[in-house]
């Protein structure tokens, strides 16, 4: 880990979306043990994974990991407790006005 | 344990995924026919990605409440809900084309939320379960995450009969992951929890006695939910409770007082966006507002050694400021250029403000109990 570079690796991932009335879930797991450390990215290769409605998928696909440097990792440790508020929970998304999106398009 | 005596009938009572799988072929073959028939809108679920210490998460031991624990996690394995979440002929139907773009605009926001609010948790859960080496906390990780992915699943149904599909396009996205320290997960997410059942129960017993506003059915199914909420938070304040420096020191104390002043004025702000919904629920957003931290404020005298004095003159009037700020501020982006920046910058400062002047409302201190459990009581 370089204390101002990033370095990239992939690894193979299972994605599993469970889509259906009892359930709706999505995971990426890394199936050679990586880690994911503060400030790193990973980028699922592909096409969206989307089960269909009743339904249960799990897909073998390739991951690249984006490691952050040093200098990020640390940043991302002493800063991202900021963004605590990303972990609280309200019944309604941050629009003044609903649009009836949650707030995200699509 | 689980035992099935009976196949069971309906995917609520699966036991095991392959039971549910088994339920769901037939009606699944109908389901996914109908949903590309429909035009459906389409809803990006995003939700967060984050890292913690889990080394410090790994060390936690409960044996200072391990009685408790048991209990907890015996309630938690038995699964009460199981059967819950599951529609009986008491899911009326909803007029969703006929209703009023902004109650329905805001009830889709509502639906969305919560939804991503579950799956973000879904996530979050599983994640320490599968990082985890502990097994008190692997096992109650695990449970947290079953019953988040099923209320999930619950309102996602909703939202399909209302035509919005989920699209869970952001697992091909590139996912940035950021950091809490495992204090601020516990705070925020017992906050949450403890605020989640506080918000479900009002509404709950709200439309007991005024069911001619219940325009949804699934406020119907609130007060077993929000039980699991209750019980979520319950293992959080458990946790909290393992180590007196979580929430007793000083710093930690000053950390508190700052989350529970965050997540109230949040919480303000948020509602009062959603004028159409709280009207259609018959609601009052101040009185509910205020009720709904009357109620968190009491239960979290279990953990909190302190608690924010909501009858405080200043508490409201700093809540409606905040208020007020919020909109200025959308109302400056909207405008743009330099007044727009001008504009910003003002409804930034009367934010910071009304922060501040909420945060040193002197707070109330709170001698903790000795037992730490708490049941549903509203």
């Amino acid at each position: 880990m370089g204390l101002l570079t990033r370095y990239t690796e992939t690894a193979p991932c299972t994605v599993e979306v469970v889509h259906k009335f009892e359930e709706l879930s999505a995971h990426v797991r890394l199936d050679n043990g990586a880690t994911i450390n503060p400030g790193d990215s990973v980028l699922v290769h592909g096409t969206p994974v989307m089960a269909p409605w009743g339904e249960a998928v799990s897909e073998q696909r390739m991951a690249t990991i984006t490691r952050a440097s040093l200098i990020e990792r640390l940043w991302t440790r002493l800063t991202g407790d900021m963004e605590f508020m990303e972990l609280c929970e309200f019944s309604f998304s941050d629009e003044t006005r609903a649009t009836g999106t949650g707030g995200v398009a699509a | 344990m689980n035992v099935q005596t009976q196949p069971a009938s309906h995917t609520a009572d699966a036991t095991t995924v392959e039971e549910g799988l088994a339920i769901q072929q037939a009606q699944s073959k109908f389901d996914s026919k109908a949903a590309t028939d429909l035009a459906m809108q389409n809803t990006l679920l995003t939700p967060r990605f984050y890292t913690t210490d889990f080394e410090e998460l790994d060390a936690i031991d409960v044996s200072p409440v391990r009685a408790d624990w048991d209990k907890l996690m015996e309630q938690m394995r038995s699964d009460p809900n199981k059967g819950h979440f599951r529609k009986t002929e008491d899911w009326d139907a909803v007029d969703w084309e006929n209703m009023d773009p902004e109650l329905k605009a805001e009830a889709l926001d509502f639906l969305i939320s919560s939804c991503t609010a579950e799956f973000s948790g879904c996530v979050l859960y599983k994640e320490m379960k599968r990082r985890g080496t502990n097994e008190d906390i692997k096992e109650l990780f695990s449970y947290m995450s079953r019953d988040e992915a099923r209320h999930a699943g619950f309102i996602n149904d909703a939202l399909r009969e209302a035509g919005v599909a989920v699209n869970l396009g952001f697992l091909t996205r590139e996912k940035k992951y950021t950091y809490f320290r495992p204090k601020f997960i516990y705070y925020a997410t017992y906050l949450s929890e403890k605020i989640g059942y506080a918000r479900y129960i009002t509404i709950y017993r709200h439309l007991e006695a005024n069911p001619e506003h219940r325009f949804h059915p699934i406020f119907k199914w609130f007060r077993e939910w929000c039980n699991d909420e209750f019980s979520h938070g319950e293992a959080f304040a458990l946790l909290m409770r393992t180590d007196p420096k979580i929430t007793q020191s000083f710093a930690n104390r000053l950390w508190i007082r700052f989350f529970l002043t965050a997540v109230y004025s949040t919480m303000w702000v948020r509602d009062h966006a959603r004028p159409k919904f709280h009207e259609a629920l018959g609601v009052d957003i101040d009185w509910y507002d205020m009720e709904v931290f009357r109620k968190t404020s009491t239960i979290a005298r279990q953990v909190f050694p302190i608690e924010l004095d909501i009858d405080n003159p200043r508490f409201r009037s700093g809540c409606e400021r905040m208020n007020r700020a919020a909109i200025a501020m959308d109302a400056a982006k909207a405008r743009g250029g330099v007044g727009g920046l001008l504009g910003r910058i003002a409804a930034g400062a009367n934010a910071a403000f009304a922060f501040a002047n909420l945060y040193t409302i002197p707070v109330k201190k709170n001698d903790v109990p000795e037992n730490v459990r708490l049941e549903p009581a509203f």
